[in-house]
């Protein structure tokens, strides 16, 4: 990892690539530690480049000082030349080594940056839909779109610590061997100076801190007005909202003024006391020259000094405080890194068969092979988690609790170790659901003991809160670019979403945005369903898979979709009595058990729970 | 129907066939033990392949295919100027207090020197301590300067951002429906976001401190000449002639951070879809895809960023030794001028404290220019939101009763493709009418034209004779409201999300609204009642809630019409029991023109429109529909049997 991007394959690594090294995540610090390791060389080199390009700052007074001393006053134009050219030289190696510098931590910076992303995006991979059970996904991008900045902005100011304590050192060697008095005022002042700051940061911080939170409110205002803009110019309301929005800028302008003020006084602390110190340090060294104690030229290069030493102090003020910022950010990136899948692979991989039943156990489901079967449920949720169950995929029950909450400061460590111990408790239990039966077999053999890639590969289940990505619309239907025109095309009628391809722009080349956003809910439904068909997977599962269209389309839809995957296993759930025409096999779940099946018309004569289940959505839906 | 697919071969492409995601100049480098003259050659070209992919980006950003238009960068300079100008007084309390505190720091060398002459001055140095008096008094002025100066910085730069954006957010408010209904709001957000959080650093504080820096260094350059014109032009000379490469820098650096960080957002986006779609991800098998995306992304990010780096490098080798090579110029032409007795010892050593200190102001100018032309791309895009032209053009005319008349409906979307054909629709006050028909018939474009919200292309609708399109917004309000399926909850109180169509209605007028959809017991109960603060990060509301607020929002705006579209998905069928009887508050007494997704709002609507292909091709009461054993009947007999 020594340029950018780096190389990065961990957690999830693709074919034809070689493992990189895992992070060590026993600690925010020991993390912090191996993210500079992994770049050691790129730091190392940076430090002593920058040592360099510091030169002009460090030995430069001093040049000037030796130029007026042998030179102008001694009246020596060789001398003058001689030192002058040697101050010429520093310049320009400081303005070479600036460069080589600047291009140092620009790299040591993305190496950081562009790593963590890539970290986060293989163990976001890795973990799959267990991933929003471990961690909220705001969490997760927060690691990679601005801990990953903290990171690199580490390894740049290390970088820059380093090679201003050596100036700090060589400067404090050349003003010591100069004059120890002025030498020790230059080198304690420049502490003092920038400590004398310190307790006005505090109250600047927690006023940079209440303006902060007051812009991100702002900004969420200005966001929820911009999603309810339909409303707003439809029904009305612009004046309440654009004044509510207009309060809180007035708000936020009020906060940022109040920092504005705590910062104008630490410039004007700043101001004083560096102006002073330079009084001082000029009316001590005037008085060591009429004494003869100090040169004119001494005296000039001291001048040079007295300033430049606030810097390397200011850096190493900054350094720990991105120290403790980098760490904060470990934290998360850790919390999120650390999280591993729940699934063992099994200890006697056996593959499922290529045909057969599929059998959910706890509600006595079956899915008979080659046949469209209907589930009907009065409660959706309940068909949803049977199709959860048959592809082997953990159903959403709760929330995961936020790790990481900034407010509070007392109980917030309780607080937060309880959390913790609850995310862990969660993950306990599904690696303990993992670990036993799954309780659905296929052709007789249970899903627990199939490796997972098998079960993804045979059962496809596209639930209601299926996604579509940025993209044109043929890697939309074909992501895997398996597809021939005419499968494309066919998996489009099926889903009758010929309407989408002639809205866009340019046909399959035509453009999605990001989620498909821009696509009404029936457009993206369809289009999610024609990916699913076009997968052409051995059993098919579909949740609802026309809730946001309507009835003609749905009509279609069913008809065409019997007839493409004739022969092939699929399950429906639905509420809608289209579907129920074109099942092979209709099933009735109540109370997470089967409770009827059969065909569509003798159930709807024979059984009266079935009848009003269907006849009860019916009227529900009713304006 | 004609084929959508028709032009299904044209547009598809073989996968295999795709360019590489980089030209091969980039991808790869010559070898290292080429000559250097290759590898001299190989690096302008890829410098210059950066450029055209960063000047593409921009220019994109700049008029973008979808989305919102951009304002150019005249009408910016003209609005930050009038805002400027609004402010007259405050800007120049914000240049006079920063110049005099820029003076008093630059009074300190020229002090310092003398002090130096008097030392160097045969004899005993006189006076050393009051001199010093003399510089301390001149180092408090500065202190006082600093900070009225910063303070009111600060005031200007808050003020001017406040109004900026609030200027944003009424522009927003104002947007016409038609614009507002048909496009993707996803453009409009970002805006809001990123765009405004850029122009603000530009606005707090790159301006201010461009215009501070400037003075010094305009003030510097004075005081360097006031000290001695002799050891000023050299060096200012120098420093001079780095204006090309500064201004060459200048010109390309802004377009380049306007890249970089579209390739940021862009890695952002495709993380945020990954772990969003973490389940479509897995059950796709996509794994592979996804990281091979991101990694797409990183590496074309990569590039933009050596682009700005190069940049930067080739700025830095001129600036470098143009600002540090003035202190060596400065000693040399000193002591060609103390041997010469023009000059004085004290002269030389102010004009070197001099040029060591204009080295950081001019840094700083460049960096501060730099985010002032970032910020001022994000303006234009946020100033390009105020040029949307006006959709409606309102006459005085008011309707003279509430019938509603749609004739010979025609409209396009985009020339020359009707989506309707000659639509008549005459609903008779207070009648309900479902309109049926598949998905790009032509049913929702229907309704847009029934509730205003776009003129047809020929024909007309008209509520008591009056054409809706010339009715003011306000007025078209009172008339006829378009539902659609989205019950949004605003971040507000309560009462704010419910008096949106009528805002200066009373407690007592909301509370009764409240009544009418089944809400008042559940309101009553919140924490501070109608003052309860709901919406993103305040207090959730369940579906059901949400559904209520948005229908007690339409009982309260008090529509004789109303068109519902996808009216089944406003009540979800989960809550559908409960919201029976708000329904029915909300819709009684009034026309309403449902677009219809389930076939029940058919059954039991007054009459039942068919639409197909951008007609009616059906049209009476449900039985009669069923009767008539048309498209309607078999897609019913579908439904029930």
């Amino acid at each position: 990892m020594h340029n950018f991007p780096p190389a990065v394959s961990v957690f999830h690594t693709l074919p034809g690539e070689t493992p990189t090294p895992t992070p060590d995540l026993r600690s925010p610090s020991r993390f912090l530690l191996w993210l500079m390791r992994q770049q050691a060389p790129v730091i190392a080199s940076a430090t002593l480049v920058g040592i360099l390009w510091q030169m002009p700052m460090t030995v430069g007074p001093w040049l000037v000082g030796r130029a007026v001393d042998r030179g102008i006053l001694a009246n020596s134009t060789e001398a003058l030349l001689q030192w002058t050219g040697l101050l010429l030289v520093v310049t320009i190696i400081g303005a070479v080594f600036g460069i080589a510098m600047h291009t140092l931590v620009v790299r040591s910076w993305l190496i950081a940056l562009y790593g963590t992303v890539s970290m986060v995006t293989r163990k976001a991979v890795q973990l799959g839909h267990v991933l929003p059970r471990r961690t909220p996904t705001g969490e997760v991008l927060s690691v990679a779109s601005s801990d990953s900045d903290e990171f690199g902005g580490l390894t740049e100011v290390v970088a820059r610590a380093l090679s201003q304590f050596v100036a700090y050192l060589t400067v404090a060697a050349i003003v010591l061997l100069t004059s120890p008095t002025l030498g020790l005022m230059v080198l304690a002042a420049a502490p003092v100076l920038v400590g004398v700051a310190l307790p006005l940061l505090r109250p600047l911080h927690s006023r940079q801190q209440t303006e902060r939170t007051r812009n991100s409110t702002l900004t969420s205002m200005a966001t929820d007005i911009v999603a309810g803009l339909r409303i707003l110019r439809g029904i009305g309301g612009e004046s309440t909202f654009g004044r509510n929005y207009a309060r809180q800028s007035q708000l936020t302008r009020q906060a940022g003024v109040s920092a504005g003020v705590w910062q104008a006084a630490i410039e004007a602390v700043g101001v004083l006391l560096s102006g002073c110190f330079l009084v001082l340090l000029m009316y001590a060294g005037t008085r060591a020259v009429d004494s003869g104690e100090l040169t004119v030229g001494e005296l000039v290069s001291f001048l040079g000094y007295g300033l430049f030493m606030v810097g390397p102090i200011r850096t190493f003020f900054e350094f720990a405080q991105k120290l403790t910022r980098a760490l904060v950010s470990a934290k998360k990136a850790v919390a999120v890194l650390e999280l591993t899948p729940p699934w063992r692979q099994p200890t006697d991989p056996v593959s499922l068969p290529h045909d057969g039943d599929l059998v959910d156990e706890s509600s006595g489901f079956v899915a008979r092979p080659g046949k469209l079967t209907v589930v009907v449920s009065a409660v959706p949720e309940s068909s949803a988690a049977l199709a959860d169950r048959l592809g082997r995929w953990f159903t959403v029950e709760e929330e995961p609790p936020p790790l990481l909450e900034t407010t509070g400061r007392r109980w917030g460590r309780q607080a937060r170790a309880e959390r913790r111990e609850r995310r862990e408790l969660m993950a306990a239990r599904d690696a303990a659901r993992a670990a036993e039966p799954w309780g659905v077999t296929y052709g007789g053999v249970d899903l627990g003991t199939v490796p997972l890639d098998d079960v993804r590969r045979t059962i496809l289940v596209s639930d209601s809160n299926s996604r579509l990505f940025a993209g044109t619309l043929q890697d939309a239907v074909d992501p895997h670019h398996q597809l021939t025109r005419e499968q494309a095309e066919e998996a489009l009628r099926t889903a009758a979403a010929e309407d989408v391809y002639d809205a866009l722009p340019g046909g399959w080349a035509g453009e999605l945005d990001e989620q498909g956003r821009g696509l009404s809910g029936g457009q993206r439904q369809r289009v999610v369903l024609a990916r699913a068909l076009a997968a052409d997977p051995r059993v098919l599962v579909l949740v609802e898979p026309t809730s946001a269209v309507d009835a003609h389309t749905e009509a279609r839809i069913a008809e065409r979709l019997a007839e493409h995957r004739r022969g092939k296993t699929t399950v429906v759930t639905t509420v809608s009595p289209l579907w129920l025409h074109h099942a092979d096999h209709v099933v009735l779940l109540s109370g997470g058990r089967v409770v009827a099946e059969g065909r569509h018309e003798e159930l709807l004569t024979d059984d009266p729970d079935y009848r009003d289940v269907v006849v009860r959505t019916m009227e529900d839906v009713g304006v | 129907m004609s084929d959508l697919l028709a032009t299904s071969a044209a547009t598809w492409r073989d996968p295999a066939l795709d360019p590489p995601l980089l030209p091969p100049q980039l991808a790869q480098t010559p070898p290292s033990d080429a000559p250097a003259s290759e590898q001299l050659r190989a690096m302008r070209d890829r410098h210059r392949l950066r450029r055209e992919r960063a000047e593409r980006v921009y220019a994109d950003s700049r008029s973008p295919a979808r989305g919102w238009p951009v304002a150019d960068d005249r009408t910016v300079v003209r609005f930050v100027v009038a805002m400027i100008g609004q402010r007259r007084w405050s800007f120049t309390a914000l240049v006079v207090l920063n110049a005099l505190a820029a003076a008093a720091a630059l009074a300190v060398p020229r002090l310092l020197g003398e002090l130096i002459d008097r030392v160097t001055a045969p004899g005993p140095a006189a006076g050393l301590g009051s001199m010093a008096m003399v510089i301390v008094a001149v180092v408090v002025a500065q202190t006082a300067f600093t900070f009225a100066g910063q303070l009111t910085s600060t005031l200007f730069g808050q003020n001017l951002l406040a109004s900026m954006r609030e200027y944003v957010v009424e522009t927003i408010l104002r947007l016409p429906l038609s614009r507002v209904e048909g496009a993707s709001t996803g453009d409009l957000v970002t805006r809001v976001t990123r765009d405004v959080g850029t122009m603000s650093r530009a606005v707090q504080y790159a301006l201010p401190m461009a215009v501070i820096t400037l003075l010094t260094v305009v003030l510097s350059v004075v005081a360097m000449l006031l000290n001695s014109v002799l050891l000023a032009l050299p060096g200012l000379l120098v420093i001079a002639a780095s204006v090309v490469q500064v201004r060459r820098y200048l010109r390309r650096a802004s377009i380049c951070y306007i890249a970089e960080g579209a390739t940021y957002s862009r890695i952002n986006t495709t993380l945020t879809e990954t772990v969003e779609g973490a389940r479509t991800v897995e059950a796709l098998g996509m794994a592979e895809r996804r990281v091979r995306a991101e990694e797409d992304d990183i590496e074309v990010s990569a590039q933009a960023e050596r682009y700005g780096l190069t940049l930067r490098n080739l700025l830095f080798a001129v600036i470098d030794i143009a600002f540090n090579l003035p202190r060596v110029i400065t000693v040399v032409v000193g002591a060609w001028g103390y041997w010469n007795g023009y000059l004085t010892l004290g002269q030389i050593t102010a004009a070197v404290l001099y040029v060591e200190a204009v080295s950081g102001p001019l840094d700083r100018l460049v960096a501060q220019v730099d985010r002032l032309q970032v910020g001022a791309a994000s303006t234009a895009r946020l100033l390009g939101i105020a040029t949307v032209p006006p959709d409606r053009d309102p006459g005085t005319a008011v309707p003279a009763s509430p019938e509603l008349v749609g004739e010979d409906l025609r409209f396009a979307y985009r020339p020359g493709h009707d989506v309707l054909h000659g639509v008549d629709l005459r609903p008779v006050v207070g009648e309900r009418i479902a309109v049926v028909g598949p998905s790009g018939s032509g049913k929702s474009t229907l309704g847009r034209l029934l509730a205003g919200i776009n003129g047809p292309r020929t024909g007309s609708v008209r509520i008591g004779g009056v054409d809706l399109i010339t009715l003011p917004l306000e007025h078209l309000r009172e008339e006829v409201a378009l539902v659609t399926q989205e019950h949004h909850v605003f971040i507000g109180s309560v009462r704010d999300n419910i008096v949106l169509g009528r805002e200066t209605a009373d407690d007592e007028a909301v509370w009764a609204a409240l009544d009418a959809v089944g809400s008042a017991d559940w309101v009553r109960r919140l924490p501070d009642g109608l003052d309860t603060q709901v919406g993103s990060g305040n207090l959730a509301l369940t579906p059901a809630q949400a559904q209520q607020i948005a229908m007690a929002r339409l009982v309260i705006a008090d529509p004789h019409t109303l068109v519902l579209d996808e009216a089944t998905s406003l009540i979800d069928p989960r809550t559908a029991r409960t919201l029976e009887g708000s329904v029915h508050a909300l819709l009684v007494g009034r026309t309403v023109i449902a677009i219809a997704h389930r076939l029940h709002t058919a059954h039991d609507a007054d009459r039942v429109a068919v639409v197909i292909d951008g007609r009616i091709v059906e049209f009476g009461s449900h039985d009669e529909l069923v009767a008539q054993d048309g498209e309607y009947a078999a897609l019913w007999r579908a439904w029930t049997s």
